[in-house]
């Protein structure tokens, strides 16, 4: 029998997903994969999935995908209980992988904030940071993105079956921005743009429309954003912390260049 | 009993004595003797005090790091016309590590006291055996690192 | 044919409101026209319907990092530089579907081939081709049709192209052409040429296609004002880009200079982002994607664009071979302008200024080539970039295409240690028992990708592939079973040379997993054992149990007429063999190496190693050679990811001498 009629006459992999502080979006990029949903119901034993069903299981699962930044100390408890409980933890989204938008929150003193929002600040239970997965458990694979690109998802699916390597580049946007034939924003209109130092993925979604990237998946490895800054059109030391501080700002290198700049805008309430 | 003329042949058959002159590889010889070690002896273990440098001349000796949890660990292995025991030579004199013998080894042996005090008053002699030892223990250095990068190893097993 | 074309090779004039004639002519024979257009904020390359859709009263200016579309005061169409896109785009497409895999009741099946012999794409006509684009579509056909191996995607999409070529009339700050030798005269390469005036065109053709086409528009001879107008243009071309760069020294220039600090320097602008790889007309460096259904039953292999920017473009499993921006940096501007030298006999350069227009941080690669490169700004006679540029159109040669991957079947399995498997292979594939010592070949499953793999026996009906599972890829193959099925392709690459160890001595050494394409040659002493001196092997390992072939190697080191020693990094107390480093064999060994020859395999750093101690016994580098591990991808030097200075080493090799990699083999990064 040839490693992969072996591996398919296994039990279905048991799959859960689970979110902590996010929108759901990404979770909810798998129900966007209709084509292949079938597929993948036949393929992996969904066991924990709260956007789809309300079934609820309990672990272990075999892979467990985990949407959410980590903002309180209940949820942290509940990460470390997961974690143990799954072979294959994989975090989806730019809130599990970098901290996502609310991690903006981590600049701030959150007590004053607190007391600005909610009439009886004392009843809110908040770790002092919003904070990746990554920080608090060992991470086997992630994908990136506000949201994740769904046929990224499915690959990366795909190569949990069949026992490959999922094929997800560390390249810049530009990369795939040049392969769709879209104009560079920077040279032709000067517009600001994290391309050059962000992780593809999502197909160059914004350049194709003649904006700037915002950086939803984050920076890749070797992003030179201080050269960016310094040296492309559209950026510079006046806007840098602006355009940086989305949803991935807490990711490095781009929280080390917010913080030379001066922190996001509006960290004070 | 080995005889001069034995321990001098040994002394030359092997790279360490072989570049000597006739002279020095006499003054050597004159203060040597012959020793055997059996499949298994311990030649000495990794801490004790050593007084002697040895020559080996034919066998197979390994030197041995005892890890504890993992046991013995052979780090090198000694072959015929190297040397053990240079910490004879230089202070605090204590064995680096366990010597044990893998195969029947004969080797020459010269006593460290004797020897120290022979290389102090003979600059000559000290230059020529000086300069072997180093040539011997810079090579252990150069195959340590070489080992230390474990360029063998096999890189992080991945997720899939 | 050549008669015909002088005969009629008188200029003709087209009127500027008859252009649509020219595009209707190329679409009568079913053409898609692709020309120059307006948008998104630049002048690009696009499928046109006719004359109207190209830029009239639009120009362009371009500095390094910035590229504007500007509004002109005439309704000229060709009056624009070169803007983000080239023909490449359509002859080398960035994504290409290169092979289906099946898994079968009848094993694995694998059709199309790597790259694909004959697909039939849309016959295409280029309009508005620069003389800069020319000798980037010459070079590109150097690189894929030439030989050893042809791109058959692009041998298809390349005869059916037609190039009408475009006298350039205003070029921007970034064009430096004159400096390249490549215009911005059109002179070679073109079917057929045009010279924009205020009212009409000069009309040139340049091939029996061009002849055709022009025939069929039935055009007046161009008059002697019109004739000198023209020749103004060109020279007013050539004015406006200045005093052209030396170029006399750049390519060894660049070579002698790998340590250089200006490489450090510019790898703190470089964002390493890859366009400027990915707006060149040269650049074809591609990578291979592998997409599957759930089941890995149905694959598909597609080729898209890469760039030896990325980290991950010369990674093999232990690490990157360029961990650095710098040294990625290094790679592309030596490539280009030095290395492309000796891999094809011109620059990989042709002046168009695009990767400087375009990289969003400005690098200016004049400006580098002057700081590393030793470039000055005097005018000088330059090296031609096109070699050997004659008249004669483009002829597309016939070329060998690279073998398919062909279904080999596993006749059982061997285990060498926890992580390495001996695969016993039955084929009738001749290319593949034709191989030579040495060799490789890309090995793969469906929805996997292929990896390089050692031959490491061969036998008249099959062969032994011994493979380490580094990766996921590599080790679906360690576990594949008796009766299954895999894609091989090759034998790939240059072996060892067998012939130079009759009547020497032969040394021969290996660390680990290096054993595996050593065997082969050793299976190759012993059948010339008369024929050679003393035959001496060395091998070395991590741990005892890492060690390859055990049993056979014992009853080699049992004959008389070969010597083995063995050694290993470390062991426990049950070893009683040697414990050390590889070089420890020998290197206080009695054997004189002056008439010896040696053969290396392994780790880099223990060839290295090994390589000093050979020397010191008399083994010159001449008689020194080594087998590299590099991210072999396509195997037949298509692909870029196995390039070593000027080599691409698994076309030149995997095995090189030490002579012929020169500092090469030590220098860090490259």
């Amino acid at each position: 029998m040839s490693p992969t009629a072996r591996r398919s006459g296994r039990r279905r992999p048991r799959v859960g997903v689970v979110k902590f502080a996010s929108c759901d979006g990404c979770q909810l990029t798998l129900l966007d994969l209709e084509d292949d949903l079938l597929a993948i119901a036949e393929r992996f034993d969904i066991v924990e999935f709260p956007e789809a069903t309300s079934r609820r299981s309990a672990g272990p699962f075999d892979v467990l995908l985990v949407e959410g930044s980590i903002s309180t100390e209940e949820q942290l408890e509940e990460l470390l209980r997961l974690r143990r409980e799954s072979t294959t933890l994989v975090t989806i989204g730019a809130c599990a992988t970098a901290g996502g938008i609310q991690a903006l929150r981590n600049w701030s003193e959150h007590g004053p904030w607190a007391a600005t929002v909610y009439p009886r600040p004392e009843l809110i239970e908040s770790l002092a940071m919003a904070t990746p997965v990554a920080d608090h458990v060992t991470v086997d694979a992630e994908l990136r993105g506000c949201p994740i690109d769904p046929q990224q998802l499915l690959e990366l699916l795909t190569a949990l079956v069949v026992g490959r390597r999922p094929q997800l580049p560390d390249e810049s946007v530009c990369a795939e921005c040049k392969r769709r034939g879209a104009t560079c924003v920077v040279v032709s209109q000067g517009t600001a743009c994290l391309g050059p130092v962000t992780r593809t993925g999502c197909g160059a979604l914004c350049p194709v429309y003649g904006r700037g990237c915002y950086g939803c998946f984050g920076p890749r490895n070797d992003a030179n954003v201080v050269s960016l800054i310094a040296n492309t059109a559209g950026l510079d030391d006046s806007v840098a912390s602006t355009r940086l501080a989305g949803f991935t700002a807490w990711a490095e290198p781009f929280r080390s260049v917010i913080d030379d700049h001066g922190g996001p805008p509006g960290a004070k309430p | 009993m080995s005889t001069r003329s034995t321990v001098d042949n040994a002394l030359a058959s092997g790279w360490f004595g072989a570049g000597l002159t006739d002279a020095a590889r006499a003054h050597l010889a004159d203060m040597a003797h012959l020793t055997s070690y059996p499949i298994g002896e311990v030649v000495i273990r990794e801490g004790q005090a050593i007084d002697s440098l040895a020559v080996v001349v034919e066998g197979r000796l390994a030197l041995r790091l005892n890890v504890p949890g993992r046991g013995a660990v052979t780090v090198l292995t000694i072959e015929p016309g190297d040397v053990i025991g240079w910490s004879a030579l230089i202070p605090p004199h204590r064995a680096t590590s366990t010597i044990v013998v893998l195969e029947p080894t004969s080797v020459v042996e010269l006593e460290g006291a004797a020897l120290r005090a022979r290389l102090d008053e003979d600059p000559i002699l000290a230059a020529a055996v000086l300069w072997r030892l180093l040539d011997a223990v810079a090579r252990r250095l150069s195959a340590t690192r070489t080992q230390l990068l474990d360029l063998f190893a096999q890189p992080d097993r991945e997720p899939w | 044919m050549a008669q015909a074309i002088a005969s009629t090779n008188v200029p003709r004039w087209l009127p500027a409101d008859q252009l649509d004639r020219l595009i209707d002519v190329l679409r009568a024979d079913g053409r898609t026209i692709i020309g120059p257009t307006v948008r998104d904020g630049a002048i690009v390359l696009a499928e046109i319907q006719g004359a109207a859709d190209l830029p009239a009263g639009r120009g362009d200016e371009a500095s390094p990092g910035r590229y504007r579309v500007t509004q002109r005061e005439d309704s000229r169409r060709f009056d624009h530089a070169v803007g983000p896109m080239s023909p490449k785009r359509w002859t080398f497409p960035p994504r290409a579907p290169i092979r289906l895999g099946r898994r079968t009741s009848a094993g694995v099946r694998f059709s199309g081939v790597d790259p694909r012999p004959t697909p039939r794409p849309t016959p295409l006509a280029f309009i508005g081709v620069r003389a800069c684009e020319l000798a980037a579509i010459k070079i590109q056909d150097h690189v894929f049709l030439d030989g050893p191996a042809v791109d058959g995607d692009y041998r298809a999409r390349r005869a059916s192209a037609f190039l009408v070529a475009v006298e350039c009339a205003t070029p921007t700050s970034t064009c430096f052409c004159t400096s390249m030798g490549t215009g911005p005269e059109v002179t070679t390469g073109f079917d057929v040429v045009l010279t924009e005036l205020d009212d009409g065109f000069i009309v040139r053709v340049g091939s029996p296609a061009g002849v055709t086409v022009v025939d069929a528009l039935s055009l007046s001879p161009a008059d002697g004002s019109a004739m000198k107008a023209a020749e103004a243009v060109v020279a007013g071309a050539r004015d406006a880009m200045g005093s052209p760069m030396n170029m006399e020294n750049v390519h060894e220039g660049l070579q002698a200079s790998p340590e250089h600090p200006g490489w450090a320097a510019v790898a703190e602008r470089c964002l390493s982002c890859t366009n400027c790889t990915l707006v060149c007309p040269t650049c074809f460096c591609t990578s291979v994607v592998e997409r599957s259904d759930l089941d890995g039953s149905i694959s598909t292999s597609e080729r898209t664009w890469d760039s030896c920017f990325n980290e991950g473009f010369a990674k093999v499993a232990g690490g990157s071979f360029r961990p650095l921006v710098k040294d990625r940096y290094r790679q592309w501007l030596t490539h280009k302008f030095s290395t492309w030298w000796d891999q094809f006999g011109s620059s990989g350069c042709v002046g168009c200024g695009r990767c400087i227009a375009w990289c969003p941080a400005g690098i200016d690669v004049r400006e580098e080539l002057a700081v590393i490169g030793g470039v000055g700004p005097v005018p000088m006679p330059q090296l031609s970039v096109v070699a050997a540029a004659t008249e004669a159109p483009v002829t597309i040669s016939p070329g060998s295409v690279p073998a398919a991957f062909v279904t080999v079947h596993v006749d059982g399995s061997s285990r060498e240690t926890a992580d390495t498997m001996t695969l016993h292979l039955s084929t009738t594939d001749r290319r593949l028992l034709a191989g030579r010592p040495g060799q490789f070949v890309m090995a793969t499953l469906p929805a996997f990708s292929a990896a390089p793999i050692s031959i490491s026996r061969f036998r008249s009906d099959g062969l032994d592939l011994t493979i380490r599972a580094a990766g996921p890829a590599t080790r679906a193959l360690t576990e594949l079973e008796r009766g299954s099925t895999l894609g091989v392709r090759g034998p790939l690459g240059r072996g060892w040379p067998v012939e130079e160890m009759t009547g020497r001595d032969v040394v021969i050494v290996a660390g680990g997993v290096g054993l595996a394409p050593l065997r082969p040659l050793i299976d190759a002493c012993l059948a010339e054992r008369d024929a050679l001196g003393a035959v001496r092997i060395y091998l070395g390992a991590r741990t005892p149990t890492d060690r390859l072939f055990v049993e056979e190697v014992g009853r080699l080191a049992l004959r008389m007429d070969i010597e083995v020693e063995e050694t290993v990094d470390r062991a426990g107390p049950v070893w009683l063999g040697r414990v050390g480093i590889v070089t420890q064999l020998f290197d206080h060994a009695t054997w004189d190496g002056r008439n010896a020859v040696a053969f290396v395999c392994g780790p880099e750093r223990m060839m290295q190693a090994t390589s000093e101690v050979l020397f010191s016994r008399g083994i010159d580098v001449d008689r020194t050679w080594v087998t590299l591990e590099r991210n072999m991808s396509c195997g037949v030097g298509l692909c870029g990811h196995c390039q070593l200075g000027k080599f691409f080493v698994c076309k030149d090799g995997p095995v090189f001498s030490l002579a012929e990699l020169g500092p090469a083999f030590t220098t860090d990064g490259l």
